[in-house]
Order: C-alpha cells, then structure tokens, then sequence
C-alpha cells in the first residue's frame, strides 16, 4: 500500500517540479522584455499572455505536489493540538465533504471548458495571438492530478486512524530546514545548548 | 482529558457558532441569512485544520448551488450548470490575473536572498557599524532583520536565521531573555508590512487597489514601525543598562589590514589626509601603491557616486525642454503598448470588474518637466522627432538651475566633509564590511522599489529583474565561499560579461539622462543580453547554483500553490456569498448601526485583529477583505488608507499568543531553558508599539498616504 502511495506522491510531486521550472523561465523572459522594451524599445505583444500562462501552468500544476508534501494551509488554532488520529477523522470526513465534490466538479468543469475552447481553436486577444486552449487544459489536468492526490491522502487518513500515526511521507525541501540553516551560519547544536549558562545565569540573579 | 491549549480555539469556535445560532433569523431565513451562516460556517470549518483552500472550494461550491437553485424552481441541472461554470470561471480568472503574477516572482526573490547566505555578514558589520548606539546589538538586529526580512519576505527563515546568530550575541553580551526574543520576533515580522511585500500584493489584488500605491503607502508605515521598535530599545537600553548592557571594549575592535594599520600608526588616523600623504612617497615600502590606490578608491566611493548622481539630476533638470519631450513620450508609447496587451487574455465576456490596478503603474512620474512634456506633445508632435534627430549642439540653451538643487548640493557637500573629517581607518574597515553586505541588498531592494513606485517599471517586472537581482547576489556570495584560485579564475570569465553586458546598461542610462544623444544600437543591446544569457550559465556551474536555484525553484512553487490555490478557493466563496445576497445584508446591518466613520474604523480593525488569532493573514485578506471593501465608500473611507491599516494590523496577528508562528520558529533554535513564555512576555510589548503606530497612522493617515498622493497626483 504504502508502494501505491510513494508512487502517486512522487508523480505529484514530479509534475509539480517540472512545472516549478516556469518560474525561471518567467524570470528570464520578463528580464529579456524589460531589456527589449526599455533599452531597445522593441515591445513584444505575445509576452505578456506568455507570463501570464507560465504563472498560470506554475500555481496550478504545483496544487497536488503541495498537498503531496502537506504544504496547503491550515488553520493551525487546534489542528496541531489534536493526536494523530483525531486529526485524521477530521481531515477524513472533511476530504468527503469539501475537497472531492469541489475538485471532482473542477476537474469536470475544467474539461467541458477547455473541450469548448478546443473546438474553436481559441487564441489569445492580442496582435500576436498564441493558443489558448492548451492553457485551459491546466484546469482538468491539475484538477486530475489534485484528485489522484486527494485519494492518496484519504488513504493515509485511513491509515492513520487504525496506526495511531501518519505514515510517511518522502522528503522534501522545506522552508524553514532548521538543519540546514544552522549549517550555513555555522551554528552547531552545542553552541546553543551552552548558551544555556547565560540564560540560568540570568534567571539566578533575580 | 483536553488539553489547556485547545480550550482557547474551542471556546473561540463556541463563540462563534454560538453567535451564528443566536444571530440568524430561523424562522424566516432569507438567502442572505444563509450567506452570513455560511461565513459563520467557514471560520468554523477553518479552524477545524483542513486545508482552506478545499475548505473554502467544496463549501463555496455548496452554497453557490444552493443559490442557483433557489432561483431556477427547481431545475437542479441548470443550477449545477451554472455552479461548474462558476467554479470554472473563477479558477481561470486567478489563473490570469495580472497582479497575482509577481507572487511567485518576489517569492523566488527571497528564497535565491535567503540562500545568498549574506545575513550572518550583514548582521555582523552592522553590530559593529552600530557599536556606539545604546543597546547595539538589538538595534542591530533589529535593522539587520528589516533589511533582511524585506529582501525575502519569509518570516520562518529570517526568525530562525537570527535567533540562531543574533541570539546567541546578544546572551552572551548580557541582554535580557525577553527583550532579545522580542527583537527576533518582532524584527522578523518587518517583512510583512514593508514593500515589497507579498502581503500587499494579495490585498490588492483582493480589494482592487492598485499594488504600486499600496507599495508607496506602506513605505513610511514600515520605517516608521521599525523606527518605533528601534526607538524603543534605545529607551530601554538607556533606562535600564542591566536589560541591554552596552557592548564591551573587546567587542567593538576591529581588525585593520596590514597595510592601513600600518599608516594608521605612522601618519594618521584620518583616511584621506593620510592616504594622500602616503601616496606621496612618505611612507614604509611595505606597502604597495597598488593597495593604497584601492583603499583611495573605496574611500573615495561615497563621494564619486554623489556626484555622478548630483551630476544627472542636474543635466535632467535644466536641459531644455524639446528633449524632454522625446523621453516623455517614449515612457508613454510603452506604457501604452502594455495597456494595450494587458486585457488579452481577459475573455470579453468576463464576469469579473476589471481592477483599476494597472492605474498606478502607467501614470507618469508626477514631476514637473513631464507635465510640461505632455503639454508640448500635444501642441507640436513634430517638432520631438526633429529635436531627435538634431545633434545635441543646436539644441536651445539649457534652463537655468533650480535653487532648491544648490540646497541639496550643499547639503550634501557638508555632509561629506563631516563624513571624510571622522573617517578613520577603523572606519574604514566598517565601510568596507557594510559595502560588500550591506550596500547590495539595500540598493537592489530601493531598485526594485524605486522603479515601481516611479511608474517605471510594473511590479510583475520589477520584481522578476529583483529575482535575477536576487540571482545574481547569491552566485557572487556563493562564489565567494570557494578557495580563491577557484573565485580568481571564474573572475577571468564573469568580468568580460559584465562588462559587456553593462555597456548597454550604462549606454541606455546616459541616453535617458540625456548624456548621449542615440539609444544603445540594437546589435549592442542583443549582444549585452547574450553575455547575460552566458553569464548565468556560467555562473550556475561556477558558483555551484544549481542546488540553490532547483531548491528555490521547488519553495516558490510550493508557495505560489499555497497562496494562490486559497485565491482559487475564495474566489468561489466570494461569489457564492455575493450570490446568496450575504453582502446585502452585511450592508444593510451595518449601516443600520449608524456608526461614524471612526467608529466603523475600530469595529473593521478590531474584528480583523481577532480574526487574527485563530486564522492566517492569507485567510483573512482573501475571505474578509471582499465583505469590508464595498462598505468602505459608504464611510467615505480609501481602501488604500484601509489596506495600510489592515497591514500593519496583521502585523500583530503574527505576535499575538498562543499561535504566533514567530515564536515557535524562534524556540526551535533557542537553548533549552529558553520558555515560550519568556518569548511571549517579549513580543508583548512589540505588540504595544505595533498598536501605537497603528493609532499613530490613523491619527496622521499623512505618514501613508503623503507618498503615494505625492507621487500618483
């Protein structure tokens, strides 16, 4: 079970990286306009709708690499408190109530939506229009890739109901990597646990 | 058995539904009544700890069908219809929405910042910079994380960073428990409120304001909260020295070179008298004129780069007028081509009010040549493109000097002889250290600030030359890190390029300086971007940036998801509330309360500060700010002044106990006998000052509002 599990969380997670690489690509093509615009004084009308896009394929294709890796937003008042299985009932129910009627009918939408567009050859509105029915087939395929990814979840749910705790999950880069952060200042676990003198020092003298 | 810390959010939530029960009409309830149960509902249902994003998804949806039914009598398909058809249309309008664009720009902005790995450089010259000031190393820290905390905006890794760097300083200087967590915490949170700012970004995109308002409005706020903070720790510092001991003799020596040292003992104390002497021959021979020249160079830095600075003004000021006019009007061809293109991807059948938000970025800088400019268009077009062509030297004489540039100019003379009269070697030494820390991240922070609150530049387009800023920054710190063959040998490479790539740059300065008459030729500028495009490869293999750029990578994505999948699903919600009739309602009992403007005011910040509790800024902004917006004219309020006030108001939501994030990162790195408590009991009066700066904008909204009225008349 658990193989199933990896197996979805790492196609995920894979799309959603490949797709994260469109923000170097937006990074470069608003410096290369920026130059060309201001400095050469040769605007571009397509790129606009191109940076929109790449933004567009970027938040959207990295939906289930987020919820693959825990990374959507919680409200944190009491999640954090409760015991594993507690939060996994919740989450359990909730997935049922909120997420798979709302992604099931986004991913349908997504797909008359972007079968519509398809139909008429869209293009964008512009004096050199790019395609834009492959922009809406993001829609039902993130939509897919966030459902895939919801089951997987309901699955661990499940999981950890009968465990008592979450199974787990394959690493990634975080935020906040405290490890790596007190290796790049330098800062090894003894420096602060001798701080401590200080800190008991101080508390003595009042 | 409950544990103590659920209590708080269980009771919160009682409250809520209590309130909701009480409130809600149950004998007649209208569609209206169910929109406010729904956001009654949804808080609920938030604090339950689902990702909000589904949360707000799956309920919008509900009651958006529930809403289409009511209407069609009963036909469930057409409602169903029209509820995908929402959901989908929603889901796209965020997809090509043009503000939320820079997120994931300023984002990997930070994290590429973040890994330069500059702070614990930046934090270091500035403690000693700042030696002399009571309470040093607090201040210090406290600059050392605005600074920081603007440049990358993640509140988590800048906590971490320095209360794994300047938490360990300021124990080991003697600084009380409390204070220092406070100053982490509270420093860290900095990055919220001063632009660029994500936070700003996601209000106006909520609330239709145009981003580079926001950004000039928040400017002084931000500087005057973290003036605030710093004015407070010096009263402290000054009040009780036990809480901040000033910093020991040993602490503020600083190691001089071999070289100035050397001169320093034997001719001077003073950079550049000596210097000058030292050049002149009276000096040991071990010492180069290589070295001296450079150490003359750098010192001479400040005073070259006011004037050249000095030296443009002066040409953009009194050049005549015609001349003017060509770069007025270039501005404007761009602007206007953006314009232009901006609204092609919006379908024309968009359900959504376009925002005014584009307004602000394409109004030309306020100033008075390009008032003049835009008159002159309109009366002669012609004569501009002969005055282009014309050579410089047939150009009409240029006008004379405005006298408020000679104020400036003395000014700034006497500033730099007191600067050049105290510059000493040690000084020296402090310069050097804040040059190669300090200098760059500021400068590439007031750039990309500078040009879009000079209308030059979108955000979406500042912020993405910030991240190759930002790019760029950390190649040359990671550089920096290798064995110095290896930096002098990429050096051979990475100079040509820039140098190349600089022409074009400095070319097309001096063009719209008027120092060159023609613009950089295009072969010239393709050749520029080419080295760029080189120099970035090179740099990723040279500096080893690939791990650094991939991980960024992987972060903004995972960010831009979080931030803008919760846009997807409040832009559902919002429409399914707008739907039902809930903001009717909201309106209509709101202003039956014939409450004063003022008043309003306090109610609209002191529900925002509660919500801020058991809820995220994100969550706040994206589902309460669309009920406070349109109350907003009823009052005669500016949702800019607003937006202001929620910002710094959300400021204390990351302070406030017992879920401030802030905290808990800075307990992650502290000695173990450092408690929450301790750290809670020193955010609290860092919350004090955050509520007075509060009042202290609304009393004088000018403190916001003077920038951007100044700048966008």
């Amino acid at each position: 079970m658990q193989k199933i599990l990896i197996g979805v969380d790492k196609i995920s997670t894979w799309v959603g990286q490949i797709c994260a690489w469109s923000v170097v690509g937006l990074t470069f093509l608003i410096g290369w306009e920026v130059f060309s615009r201001y400095v050469l004084n040769t605007p571009h009308g397509w790129v606009l709708d191109a940076q929109i896009m790449l933004y567009g394929v970027l938040f959207m294709m990295a939906g289930a690499y987020t919820l693959s890796k825990n990374g959507h937003v919680r409200g944190d008042v009491l999640y954090s408190f409760f015991t594993p299985r507690t939060q996994a009932t919740l989450d359990l129910i909730l997935y049922f109530v909120f997420f798979l009627p709302g992604v099931i009918a986004l991913t349908y939408a997504g797909w008359t939506f972007f079968n519509d567009s398809l139909k008429i050859n869209e293009q964008t509105f512009s004096a050199d229009p790019l395609p834009l029915y492959p922009f809406k087939f993001v829609i039902p395929f993130a939509g897919g890739l966030l459902l895939m990814q919801g089951l997987v979840e309901i699955v661990r749910c499940v999981i950890c109901i009968r465990q008592g705790e979450w199974p787990s999950r394959i690493a990634d880069v975080e935020e906040v990597d405290v490890a790596k952060l007190k290796e790049m200042v330098d800062v090894k676990d003894e420096d602060i646990a001798a701080l401590d003198k200080y800190v008991v020092a101080a508390g003595e003298k009042k | 058995m409950i544990r103590k810390e659920l209590w708080f959010g269980f009771i919160l939530m009682a409250i809520i539904l209590a309130a909701v029960a009480i409130l809600m009409p149950w004998s007649n309830m209208t569609n209206g009544h169910l929109g406010l149960l729904m956001l009654g509902l949804v808080v609920v249902a938030i604090m339950l700890g689902f990702p909000t994003a589904f949360t707000l998804m799956g309920m919008g949806m509900m009651f958006a069908f529930f809403a289409y039914w009511s209407r069609s009598d009963g036909h469930s398909e057409r409602a169903l219809q029209q509820t995908l058809d929402l959901m989908v249309q929603s889901t796209f309008g965020v997809m090509r929405n043009d503000v939320l664009i820079s997120i994931p720009l300023f984002v990997f902005m930070g994290y590429l910042v973040e890994r330069a790995n500059l702070v614990s450089k930046l934090f270091k010259s500035l403690h000693i910079a700042l030696a002399r000031v009571p309470g040093s190393l607090a201040v210090a820290t406290l600059v050392t994380c605005a600074i920081f905390a603007t440049a990358t905006g993640i509140v988590g890794a800048v906590v971490t960073l320095m209360g794994l760097l300047a938490l360990p300083a300021m124990l080991k200087a003697g600084y009380d428990v409390r204070l220092s967590a406070g100053v982490i915490t509270a420093g860290g949170c900095l990055g919220i409120l001063i632009p660029p700012s994500v936070l700003l970004i996601v209000y106006g995109a909520t609330a239709g304001v145009s981003v580079p308002k926001l950004y000039a409005g928040a400017f002084f706020p931000g500087l005057m909260l973290a003036g605030l903070y710093i004015l407070y720790v010096i009263i402290v510092a000054k009040w009780k020295p036990h809480l901040a001991p000033p910093l020991s003799a040993e602490g503020r020596v600083v190691e001089l070179p071999a070289a100035t040292r050397e001169i320093n003992d034997t001719i001077g104390t003073r950079v550049f008298p000596s210097l000058l002497v030292a050049l002149k021959g009276k000096r040991n021979q071990v010492i180069t004129t290589k070295e001296l020249m450079k150490e003359l160079w750098i010192s001479l830095a400040p005073l070259l780069v006011f004037i050249v600075i000095m030296g443009l003004t002066w040409n953009a000021l009194t050049k005549p007028n015609e001349i003017q006019d060509v770069s007025g009007l270039e501005q404007m061809g761009a602007v206007s081509a953006t314009e232009n293109t901006s609204s092609s991807l919006a379908e024309p059948p968009g359900t959504e009010v376009k925002e005014p938000t584009a307004g602000g970025v394409e109004e030309p800088p306020g100033t008075e040549p390009a008032k003049e400019a835009s008159i002159a268009k309109v009366a002669e077009p012609v004569v501009e493109k002969i005055a282009d062509k014309l050579p410089p030297s047939t150009a009409p004489p240029r006008d004379p000097t405005p006298k408020s540039f000679w104020i400036v100019f003395a000014v700034g003379m006497t500033g730099l002889v007191v600067f050049y009269a105290i510059f000493t070697y040690t000084r020296l030494e402090i310069f050097k250290m804040l040059l190669t820390s300090f200098f760059p991240l500021s400068v590439m922070i007031l750039a990309v600030l500078g040009t879009i609150l000079f209308g030059l530049a979108t955000p979406t387009e500042a912020a993405a030359v910030g991240s190759l800023g930002g790019f760029v920054l950390a190649s040359v710190y990671l550089l920096l890190t290798q064995p110095r063959e290896k930096i002098m040998q990429a050096a051979k490479l990475w100079i040509p390029l820039w140098v190349v790539f600089l022409v074009s740059v400095f070319w097309f300065i001096f063009y719209k300086s008027e120092v060159v008459a023609s613009p950089p030729t295009e072969w010239m500028g393709v050749l520029s971007m080419v080295a760029f495009g080189i120099w970035a490869v090179v740099a990723v293999i040279q500096a080893k940036m690939l791990a650094t750029v991939r991980e960024s990578t992987y972060l903004t994505a995972k960010t831009s998801a979080m931030v803008c999948w919760l846009f997807v699903g409040s832009s559902i919600f919002s429409a399914a509330f707008a739907l039902l009739g809930g903001q009717v309602i909201v309106e209509n009992w709101v202003l039956s309360l014939g409450l004063t403007p003022l008043q309003f005011m306090l109610l609209a910040q002191f529900i925002i500060f509660v919500l801020g509790w058991p809820l995220e800024w994100t969550e706040i902004i994206v589902i309460f700010m669309p009920i406070f917006i349109p109350l907003l004219p009823k009052f005669g309020i500016d949702p800019l002044f607003f937006g202001l006030l929620v910002a710094l108001n959300l400021q204390t939501a990351f302070l406030s106990p017992p879920v401030a994030m802030a905290a808990f990162y800075l307990k992650g790195v502290s000695p173990p006998h450092v408690t929450l408590n301790q750290i809670f009991a020193g955010m609290l009066p860092f919350m004090g000052i955050q509520i007075i700066a509060i009042i202290l904008l609304y009393v004088f909204p000018a403190i916001g509002m003077w920038l951007p009225e100044t700048l966008y008349k």
